[in-house]
């Protein structure tokens, strides 16, 4: 049971990680990217590949593949930069779907669907499966925490302040002197990045990766970690990711009780239960469990006003 | 490989995308979010559609109708209780509560229709061959149908009153407001018109290969691809944006093996939007 | 009533409900069932969770192993490896299975092959990508699937038996797609045929009618189909309508009695399937027939017949309900000098009366060799006939 508990907490924590990264360029700068598998999968294809074929320690590993996810995001970024915010969205869809499918065809680079396994863990040969998670944990909360102190840094920095005025207005960054474009770039990269990182740090774990891993429901689960603990707020990030896990895992244990169904109904009832959760969630608590904090006395709080991209029909 | 068959083949699967495309880009037009609960409509759709015809054993258009009927009071039903909410806290939650609702949705068809694939009583005919290019006589029937269908699109926008309103709620939902249009019918005709055409897609689809739950999730990136690139909120633009989807990923086959296929419609959309942010067909933002 | 009273009657009535419950919770053996039952294998892992539970229900009735009775617990993997590494953790956490039986996926058999071998939890897949056998997994991995090698170079041979001069391969993109076509096209050219091309598409598409014409243009005269379900309906209906009219093969879990069902006969007239099968005169196959009241029975309920039997008789063999015990029973059972059996419940029958048994399933003859792979199967070729799966041979 106890390494079960500790195993879920390790997931939780990568998922809270890449909400972190999700945060910085949704909720801080309002940038739409439903195709963070996309990034994910840049940090831990980098980190794996590395580690594995030219035997660097699996710190540097994780930090290049960081590097490598934030590239890619910038990258991106620069693409897109035209875009609106529902095109943004369809756009970084179809980009994570195109960077598996690149996994998946690329077989001298990626063992294509093979995957790559036997991925390094730290001190994984030394110690039971019980201590490994125990380290990892470890590893997993401290990343956790820097990151968390970082983003919470950058919310409250000149930089935060500006991305939330990109969000909410891009036409008064623009008055105020600043570069709008740059911004949004400098946010979806350091994004990519913490999200390649959580990549990072899931190959290392679990020491297999593939493409199939890359799809996007794993993105919903992140956004809608995001979303129920509170966008615009790194503490809600981390929230929701706990809470993401506890409504996918605790359902198992709700599910077996329902009597006179079948293992496959039980699956499509434990998803069901997952949507339902969410939507009340969502339904009563629309900015989510931790609000962003909005104290400004004259400025409404955003959200309600901004969604007049008002593209003209026919 | 003949080229013109690689364009008759992506006209016939554009025709196809096109019809859950209009429906798509005809909610957003009123409703304004990327609403992805379109994916469990098309299944939605396929499996009342599945359920007309093999056992209640009705032919394939009236099945077509009920299909359409069906997912359409689903998505309306969906929309006023579970995503209407959501609307006031702005479009990327709503778009979000939309995913959530798809996969809730699809758990409901499994739940009561199992996993199994489902094929639809249809006897199947071979090909036709004109100038040397093989023709589907059910792809031709689908063809028909989605052309038929896009004309009463067309006429019910630009001939009723309804249409008309909705257009103008599309433009201008406070002009709209103040001209005296109400615009939660407006929203529910939109919502049923879109969820059925998906629906109605879904089917289509289902024509061609089989149905499980998964039928509308497999195909929901080619059409959000299709109604993107043509430009989200116009309806020849998701016309357009399907033929060009569709024809794209065949022509594909020329360059580069076929797993890439999908890959090479992303780009495709990346290119365009590259050159026209608003897609084909759309209006420069404001 | 007093409260004594009452509480001893409702004592009374809550063990009258739940006796078995009770029973079970002291003495029940719990096994792990990992499978996709959402995602794109969803159409598989249903049918394999029937035909466990069914063998399940025949021993429970006959008096379970070692004197205790089986509960299969069942967890969806989701046909995604992030998903299924958090059940199986749940599985040898909290449920702490000694085996964990269904994985489809190759990779999903990948990523939890890891937490079942340092959890000392054998694993019993249908996964077919030849590196999960390699992988460093200490004999707790068993594969009742044939190897691509083994699959190409018999399915190839049978080709090349019914006369086809040109063939045709079509696969979806999966790890062991390439190999299988360079193995089959090295067969096919010993055996005086040849390979005239080969496609790997991209699965879930709705239409592959490009495809197929790219393959018709190859003039072949027998098309191999290495497909899942889902695909193989819209590939099978592509050639129809394209006036194709050569041989078609695919496997028998792609093409299964329920997808039968829902395909018009006439496309798929002719079609041969194939699955690993055990000797002509095994019992086996029959014996999953009659238990799934199925005479199509596919190669997953057959393999998924074969890992809760391998699995049950293993545990009755060590008398313990250990993930070390029961891999290093399984070949003591599946192979050797015993008596041959053919179901689970027979087998357990024997054993308890101290006689050594060999398992043979309804999947080939689960003799595994060191590495958790078959060592050799024969394969039972069927013809789709009016909508029915109809036997051809065993070779």
């Amino acid at each position: 049971m106890e390494i079960y508990i500790i195993s879920m907490c390790v997931v939780a924590g990568i998922y809270a990680v890449m909400a972190l990264g999700l945060n910085v360029m949704w909720g801080m700068a309002g940038l739409v990217n439903l195709g963070l598998v996309g990034s994910a999968a840049a940090g831990a294809y980098t980190s794996a590949i590395l580690t594995k074929t030219f035997a660097i320690p699996i710190p540097l590993g994780i930090m290049a593949g960081a590097i490598v996810a934030a590239a890619v995001g910038a990258v991106l970024s620069l693409v897109t930069r035209r875009l609106k915010e529902h095109y943004l969205a369809i756009v970084t869809l179809g980009f994570a779907e195109t960077i598996r499918i690149v996994a998946s065809n690329e077989i001298w680079l990626t063992n294509g669907t093979d995957g790559i396994s036997g991925i390094a863990g730290p001190f994984r040969a030394d110690l039971t499966p019980f201590q490994y998670n125990l380290v990892y944990l470890g590893i997993v909360l401290l990343v956790l925490l820097g990151l968390y102190v970082c983003c919470q840094r950058i919310s409250y920095s000149p930089l935060g302040r500006v991305l939330r005025a990109v969000r909410d207005d891009d036409m008064v960054v623009s008055v105020a002197g600043k570069n709008a474009q740059s911004f949004k770039l400098k946010a979806f990269s350091i994004g990519s990045g913490i999200i390649g990182l959580a990549g990072g740090l899931y190959a290392h774990y679990t020491s297999f990766i593939s493409p199939d891993l890359f799809v996007p429901l794993l993105t919903l689960y992140v956004k809608l970690s995001l979303l129920v603990g509170g966008v615009g707020n790194n503490r809600g990030a981390v929230v929701g990711a706990a809470l993401i896990i506890l409504i996918l895992e605790g359902s198992r244990f709700v599910v077996p009780f329902i009597p006179y169904i079948s293992p496959a109904q039980g699956a499509a009832i434990r998803e069901l239960f997952l949507s339902a959760t969410l939507l009340i969630v969502l339904r009563f608590r629309v900015t989510g469990l931790i609000p962003e904090p909005h104290d400004h006395p004259v400025i409404p709080r955003p959200g309600t006003a901004t969604a007049g991209t008002s593209i003209k029909a026919f | 490989m003949n080229v013109l068959q690689l364009i008759a083949n992506g006209i016939m699967a554009g025709s196809i995308l096109a019809i859950p495309a209009i429906g798509l880009t005809a909610m957003y037009s009123v409703l304004r979010f990327p609403n992805f609960a379109i994916a469990s409509h098309a299944t939605v759709g396929a499996f009342a559609g599945w359920v007309a015809n093999s056992v209640y054993g009705f032919s394939v258009l009236p099945s077509l109708a009920i299909a359409l009927l069906i997912s359409g009071l689903v998505g309306l039903l969906t929309d006023e209780l579970i995503l209407k909410p959501f609307r006031s806290a702005g479009v990327i939650t709503t778009a979000i509560g939309s995913l959530a609702l798809t996969i809730g949705l699809e758990n409901v068809v499994r739940l009561f229709f199992g996993n199994d694939l489902r094929g639809y009583d249809l006897p199947l005919a071979r090909d036709i061959i004109v100038g040397g290019i093989h023709l589907g006589p059910q792809q031709l029937n689908n063809l028909a149908v989605s052309i038929v269908v896009m004309a009463l699109v067309f006429g019910f926008l630009f001939f009723t009153r309804m249409g008309k309103a909705m257009r103008a709620v599309a433009d201008n939902p406070r002009l709209a407001d103040i001209k005296g249009i109400d615009s939660r019918i407006v929203a529910r005709i939109a919502s049923f018109m879109g969820m059925g055409l998906a629906g109605l897609g879904g089917m289509l689809i289902g024509l061609d290969s089989s149905i499980d739950p998964l039928t509308g999730f497999r195909s929901m990136l080619p059409i959000f691809a299709a109604a993107v690139v043509g430009g989200l909120g116009s309806i020849p633009g998701a016309v357009a944006g399907a033929l060009v989807i569709g024809i794209a990923e065949e022509l594909s086959l020329l360059a580069l093996p076929a797993s890439y296929k999908s890959a090479v419609a992303f780009i495709a959309i990346m290119l365009i939007l590259t050159l026209r942010p608003q897609g084909l067909f759309g209006r420069e933002a404001n | 009533m007093n409260r004594r009273e009452f509480l001893s009657a409702s004592a009374i009535v809550a063990g009258s409900l739940c006796a078995p419950g009770i029973l079970r919770a002291e003495t029940v053996i719990k096994l792990g069932v990992l499978t996709p039952l959402t995602g794109a294998g969803a159409s598989d892992g249903p049918r394999m969770v029937k035909a466990m539970q069914a063998v399940v229900e025949e021993v429970n009735k006959a008096g379970g192993v070692i004197g205790r009775s089986i509960e299969l617990v069942v967890e969806d993997d989701q046909t995604n490896p992030e998903a299924a590494v958090r059940a199986a953790q749940k599985l040898v956490g909290v449920d702490r299975v000694p085996v964990i039986m269904g994985t489809w996926a190759s990779a999903v058999t990948s990523a939890v092959a890891p937490v079942c071998w340092e959890s000392k939890t054998c694993l019993m897949t249908v996964s077919g990508a030849d590196s999960i056998t390699q992988l460093p997994h200490q004999g707790y991995i068993f594969r009742t699937q044939p190897n691509t090698a083994l699959q190409a170079t018999k399915h190839a041979e049978y080709i090349a038996s019914v006369g086809a001069k040109k063939v045709f391969y079509v696969a979806v993109q999966t790890p062991f797609a390439a190999t299988m076509r360079e193995q089959i096209a090295s067969v096919l050219t010993a055996k005086g045929s040849s390979l005239v091309g080969g496609l790997i598409y991209e699965s879930n598409k709705t239409s592959y009618r490009s495809e197929i014409d790219s393959a018709i243009a190859a003039k072949p005269d027998f098309i191999y189909l290495n497909s899942y379900s889902p695909d193989l309906t819209v590939l099978l209906k592509d050639l129809y309508r394209a006036g194709y009219s050569g041989g078609r093969i695919t496997q028998s879990y792609a093409y299964t009695s329920k997808v039968a069902e829902g395909i018009q006969a006439d496309v798929t007239d002719g079609l041969i399937t194939v699955q690993p099968s055990s000797d002509v005169g095994s019992e086996a196959y029959s014996l999953v027939q009659k238990r799934l009241s199925n005479p199509a029975a596919d190669s997953y309920e057959a393999q998924a017949t074969d890992w809760i039997s391998l699995a049950l008789l293993a545990v009755q063999k060590s008398g313990k309900v250990v993930g070390t015990d029961i891999r290093d029973a399984v070949r003591l059972i599946s192979q050797g000098g015993g008596t041959k059996v053919y179901s689970a419940a027979e087998g357990l029958k024997l054993l308890q009366q101290g006689k050594d048994v060999n398992y043979d399933g309804a999947s080939g003859n689960c003799d595994f060799n060191e590495k958790g792979d078959i060592m050799d199967c024969r394969f039972r070729y069927s013809a789709a006939k009016g909508g029915k799966i109809e036997l051809i041979k065993i070779v």
